[in-house]
C-alpha cells in the first residue's frame, strides 16, 4: 500500500565525516511536519536521471520538533545507489518526495528500563529515542560500537545526553554477557547496526533468558512492499503487464486499466484472491493457510509477488 | 448474554520448568508444590520454591531441598507480600511459575506484570478447586469461592449468571444479573465449578 | 449541506431521538447482500462510498450536540466508563491532536484550532467551548487529553497498545456500547476482548484481522461496519446497566415494533497514532428505527431477508431472540422477493 506523500525541501546539508551527511528537511509548503514517534523512519522516492530508488532513513530529530525533520545518510562505499545520490546529487533547496513517517522500531510503552546497543550508523534510530527518554521516568543505557576513528563523530552526535548513561566502545574490551545478565526485570533490549552485531546481541540475550517479547531489532526489510520486477500475464485478456519493483502486482494491474476486486489492500480480507495458472507466487499475505500457500494455486495480488519472472493469472 | 464457549476463558499449562530461564521461582498456594521439574533446566540455574503452609509457627526461613531452596509462608497474603519485594530487585532471565487455584495464580501474574514481566516469563498452572471469583458488573463487588452457575452477589444481592468471560486484570469472571430481562425469571441453580 | 443540530434529543426515558429525512438517507446501512455472515470486511477509510457518513475521518451529524450531552450524563453516573492505563499518555495526546485537526479541517464552521508551537487554542462552537492549553502538559486541560477530546466526539473510542505481536485494549471512552464493558475488558489482548463473539473465531476472522492491524500504517486508516439491534434509541446498552435496558426487550408488540426496534450500526475506524505507535479504534454508533429504514424501498426488503435468514448463533449473540420474528413479520408484506441491486446504497435520493 502506498500512503500519503510529503514534499520536503532540503534546508541544509551538513557533512559529519567523509561518509556521513546530515540532511535537514522542511515541508515544501511551509507547514508543520507530521508527528512521529521514536524509531520512525522516512522512505524517500529518489528520482535520478535514469533510475529510481526507495531508501528509508531513520528520523534523528526529537519527536517534539515540528518545524523540520533530519536524517543522517551514510554513503555506501562503491555503490551507485540511493545513498550515493543523496551524497552527490541532492543540494539545498531541492524538493524530495517521501512517504509520511512509519515506525517499525517503536519503543515499548511498558518497559521499566531501555537498554540500547548499536553499531556504526545503527545509532540513528536511537537519536530520536534518547530525545524522547529525556521526558520519561524509565531509565536507559546505551552502548555504541564504532571504529576508533569515528568515536569522536559519534561522541559529538551524543553530546546532549547524560554521559553516565552513554558508553562508546571503539575497539575497547567489552563484556556483553555481563551487561545482559544484570538488567533489572522489565528491561527491554533494542539493537540496530550491522547484521553480525545484531545477531550476536540477540543470541547472547537469549542465552541469558531474555524472552522474545523484550527483544527488538530494526530491520527495514519487512516494510518493503516492493521486490524484484516480474511479468504478469492476465489469461482472459492476454494482457502482459510489467510489474515494477516499487509497485504491487495489484497496482500494476490497475495501472494497465483493469479493476480486479479488492478491499483491504493489505493481504487480510481475501477479496483479491486470484487463481495462478503458471508460475510460482511469493506469498506475503495473512489470508491463505499453509496448504493453500504450498499448492501455489492461488495468490493475493494486493501484497504477493512472483518468485518466477513470469506468472500467469486467471484474470 | 448466555453464550458459552467463550475464548477469553484462560487456558492453563501443565507445570514444567522453562529451559530458557536463568533462574526459577516456583510459588504455590499449598504446601506440596510439584517435585518433578520436567526437562532439566540450564545446569546452574538456581531454583527456589515458595509455598503456603497454613501454620502460625511458620517462618519464611529458607531450607535446602535437593537442588532447590524452599521457603514456607503462613498465608497466601504473606507470600504475595514477600513476592512483591523480591521482584523489585530481580533481573531479566527470571521465570515465575504459579501453581494453585485460579485467583491465586492470577494474583501472581498481576504482580509479575507490575514489574514488567510478560507472557513467556511467567507460567500459570491451575491446581485445586475450580471455584471462581466473580465480579458483579453492576455493583463491582467480588463474590469469592463460587461453585454454582448462578450466585447471589455479595454486594447487591442480585442473582448473577457466571459468564465464561474472564478478566485477567480483575482476576475474576463476569457476573451478570440473570433476571434482568424478566425480573424473577431465574433458571435452576446448578453446581458447575467444584 | 449545513448541519442543523438537534440539541434537545434524548436517548433515555422519553427517547425523543429521531432521524431527519436526510439523516435516514445518509444512514450507513450495513447490508450489501441479502444474507449476512462475518468476514474481515476491512477497507481503507478514504472519503467517499455509499453514504456521506464515510466522507470524513470522524463524522459529525445532526445528533452531535445531543450525543455529547448523553455522554456527559453517563460519565456523571459512572466515571469508570472512561479509563486509560498510565503507559498510554502519549497515545492520549495523539488522539487529541488527530480529532482536533480532523474536526477543524472538515468542519471549519464549527471547530477551530490555532497552534503557536505547543500553545494551542481550541474552539468548539456547537458545544460553546473555548480552551487554550499547552500540548504535552497534562495540567493545562480540565480533563486528561483523551477524555477531554472524546467528550466532544460522537461514538466510543478505545486505545490499543501494540506489543509482543498483539494489541492490548489499554484505554477507552465507552458510553454508547453494544453490551461490552471497558472496566472489565481493559488490558485484554485482541482475542480475549473479542472472546464472547461466536463463530468468528472458528472462521479465523480475528487471526487475520489482528495480523492486518499490526501492520496498520500512520496516515492510512481503515474502517469496517458491524451491526446489532436495540430496543428504543438507547445509546448506553452497557452490561453495567443491563437491568435498566434488558426489560425493554419484552415491550415489543406487533403494534409498536417498527417504532421501538432500531438497527444499530457501528462504523468502526482504526488509526495508527504517530507518537505512541498505538491504534485508536473509533466505534461510532448510528441508530435508525425499523420504521425509518422501511421508508427506503431497497432497505426494507433487504433487512427483511437478512433477518429472516440469520444464523441462530448470531441471533442469540446479538440479543435478538425475543423480538426478531416480530420484525420479520412486520417487514414481510413489503418484500415481493424481487432481486435487489448489490451494495448497501439506498438507490433513491428522496423519501
Ligand atoms: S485486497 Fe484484501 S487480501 Fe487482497
Amino acid at each position: 500500500m502506498s500512503g500519503p506523500k510529503l514534499n520536503l525541501r532540503v534546508r541544509s546539508i551538513e557533512p559529519l565525516s567523509p561518509l556521513l551527511k546530515r540532511f535537514e528537511l522542511e515541508m515544501a509548503d511551509g507547514g508543520e511536519v507530521p508527528p512521529f514517534g521514536p524509531g520512525a523512519h522516512l522512505r524517500f522516492n529518489l528520482q535520478g536521471d535514469h533510475q529510481r530508488w526507495k531508501n528509508a532513513y531513520s528520523l534523528v530529530t526529537p519527536p517534539t520538533e515540528r518545524r523540520r525533520y533530519a536524517v543522517i545518510v551514510r554513503r555506501v562505499e562503491h555503490s551507485r545507489g540511493g545513498s550515493a545520490f543523496m551524497h552527490e546529487t541532492v543540494k539545498p533547496g531541492q524538493i524530495l518526495e517521501a512517504s509520511v513517517p512509519a515506525n517499525l522500531f517503536p519503543v515499548s510503552q511498558i518497559a521499566r528500563k531501555h537498554l540500547l546497543i548499536s553499531g556504526g550508523i545503527g545509532i540513528t534510530p536511537f537519536l530520536s529515542y534518547l530525545a524522547a527518554f529525556k521526558s520519561k521516568a524509565a531509565g536507559y543505557e546505551l552502548h555504541h560500537f564504532c571504529r576508533a576513528k569515528e568515536a569522536e563523530i559519534f561522541g559529538h552526535l551524543l553530546r546532549d545526553h547524560e554521559s553516565s548513561r552513554i558508553h562508546i566502545h571503539a575497539g575497547t574490551e567489552f563484556n556483553l554477557s555481563s551487561v545482559l545478565s544484570s538488567q533489572p526485570l522489565g528491561t527491554h533490549l533494542y539493537t540496530c547496526g550491522p547484521e553480525g552485531l545484531m545477531d550476536l546481541v540477540l543470541d547472547t540475550a537469549r542465552t541469558h533468558g531474555w524472552p522474545a517479547s523484550k527483544l527488538h531489532s530494526e530491520s527495514f526489510g519487512s516494510a518493503h512492499m516492493g521486490g524484484a520486477p516480474f511479468i504478469a500475464i492476465l489469461k482472459r485478456s492476454g494482457a502482459e503487464i510489467a510489474v515494477r519493483e516499487d509497485q504491487t502486482l495489484l497496482e500494476a494491474i490497475e495501472e494497465a486499466g483493469f479493476e480486479p476486486t479488492n478491499l483491504c489492500r493489505g493481504g487480510a480480507c481475501g477479496e483479491c484472491l486470484t487463481r495462478v495458472l503458471e508460475g510460482e507466487p511469493e506469498h506475503r499475505d495473512h489470508y491463505l493457510d499453509e496448504g493453500e500457500r504450498a499448492s501455489n494455486c492461488s495468490i493475493m495480488i494486493c501484497v504477493s509477488r512472483a518468485k518466477t519472472n513470469r506468472i500467469v493469472l486467471d484474470l | 448474554m448466555l453464550v458459552s464457549g467463550i475464548v477469553s476463558r484462560p487456558k492453563y499449562e501443565p507445570f514444567a520448568l522453562d529451559p530458557s530461564g536463568r533462574s526459577h521461582l516456583i510459588v504455590a498456594d499449598h504446601p506440596a508444590p510439584p517435585g518433578d521439574f520436567g526437562p532439566t533446566p540450564a545446569s546452574n540455574a538456581p531454583i527456589e520454591i515458595w509455598c503456603v503452609c497454613t501454620n502460625p509457627r511458620t517462618t519464611a526461613e529458607a531450607s535446602q531441598n535437593g537442588r532447590a531452596v524452599s521457603r514456607s509462608f503462613r498465608s497466601t497474603a504473606h507470600l504475595l507480600d514477600q513476592l512483591d519485594k523480591r521482584l523489585a530487585r530481580e533481573l531479566v532471565g527470571l521465570r515465575i511459575y504459579a501453581v494453585g487455584i485460579e485467583s491465586f495464580v492470577w494474583d501472581v501474574a498481576r504482580l509479575a506484570r507490575k514489574f514488567g514481566m510478560e507472557k513467556g516469563e511467567y507460567r500459570l498452572t491451575h491446581k485445586g478447586s475450580e471455584r471462581r471469583r466473580v465480579y458483579c458488573i453492576h455493583c463491582r463487588a467480588y463474590t469469592e469461592d463460587v461453585t454454582t452457575n448462578i450466585v447471589s452477589c455479595s454486594g447487591c444481592g442480585a442473582s448473577l449468571l457466571v459468564r465464561d468471560h474472564y478478566s485477567r486484570r480483575l482476576a475474576a469472571f463476569m457476573g451478570v444479573q440473570v433476571d434482568a430481562e424478566v425480573p424473577g425469571d431465574v433458571p435452576a441453580i446448578e453446581e458447575a465449578f467444584p | 449541506m449545513t448541519l442543523a443540530f438537534k440539541p434537545a434529543e434524548t436517548f433515555r426515558k422519553d427517547f425523543t431521538y429521531r432521524n431527519s429525512e436526510a439523516g435516514i438517507l445518509r444512514f450507513p446501512f450495513p447490508f450489501a447482500e441479502d444474507t449476512y455472515m462475518y468476514s474481515v470486511n476491512i477497507e481503507p477509510h478514504l472519503p467517499g462510498g455509499p453514504s456521506p457518513a464515510y466522507d470524513h475521518a470522524f463524522d459529525v451529524d445532526e445528533h452531535y450536540v445531543a450525543e455529547c450531552k448523553e455522554r456527559a450524563i453517563v460519565l456523571a453516573e459512572d466515571p469508570n466508563r472512561c479509563k486509560v492505563l498510565p503507559h498510554m499518555t502519549e497515545a492520549q495526546w495523539d488522539t487529541l491532536e488527530l480529532i482536533m485537526e480532523s474536526f477543524a479541517k472538515d468542519y471549519p464552521e464549527h471547530f477551530s484550532l490555532q497552534k503557536n508551537g505547543t500553545r494551542w487554542s481550541w474552539e468548539n462552537r456547537p458545544l460553546g467551548l473555548k480552551d487554550s492549553f499547552t500540548f504535552g502538559d497534562l495540567s493545562s486541560l480540565p480533563y486528561e487529553p483523551f477524555e477531554y477530546i472524546t467528550r466532544q466526539a460522537q461514538g466510543d473510542f478505545t486505545l490499543q497498545d501494540q506489543r509482543d505481536n498483539n494489541l492490548f485494549v489499554d484505554g477507552g471512552m465507552v458510553t454508547t456500547q453494544a453490551d461490552w464493558s471497558l472496566e472489565f475488558d481493559i488490558g485484554m489482548t485482541f482475542h480475549e476482548w473479542h472472546g464472547p463473539v461466536p463463530l468468528a473465531h472458528q472462521l479465523g476472522v480475528f487471526d487475520r484481522a489482528l495480523k492486518f492491524l499490526l501492520r496498520l500504517q500512520y496516515g492510512q486508516p481503515v474502517r469496517r461496519l458491524n451491526w446489532t439491534m436495540t430496543i428504543n434509541p438507547r445509546l448506553d446498552t452497557s452490561p453495567e446497566n443491563y437491568p435498566v435496558w434488558g426489560p425493554d426487550r419484552n415491550t415489543v408488540t406487533p403494534e409498536n415494533v417498527a417504532q421501538k426496534v432500531h438497527l444499530r450500526v457501528e462504523l468502526q475506524t482504526l488509526f495508527r497514532l504517530p507518537r505512541s505507535n498505538a491504534i485508536l479504534f473509533g466505534i461510532r454508533c448510528y441508530l435508525a428505527s425499523v420504521a425509518e429504514l422501511a421508508r427506503v424501498e431497497k432497505w426494507r426488503k433487504r433487512l427483511h431477508r437478512v433477518l429472516r435468514d440469520l444464523p441462530p448463533e448470531l441471533e442469540d449473540y446479538k440479543g435478538l431472540t425475543r423480538y426478531r420474528k416480530l420484525v420479520v413479520d412486520y417487514l414481510a408484506p413489503f418484500d415481493d422477493g424481487a432481486p435487489l441491486s448489490r451494495g448497501p446504497q439506498p438507490d433513491q435520493t428522496i423519501l
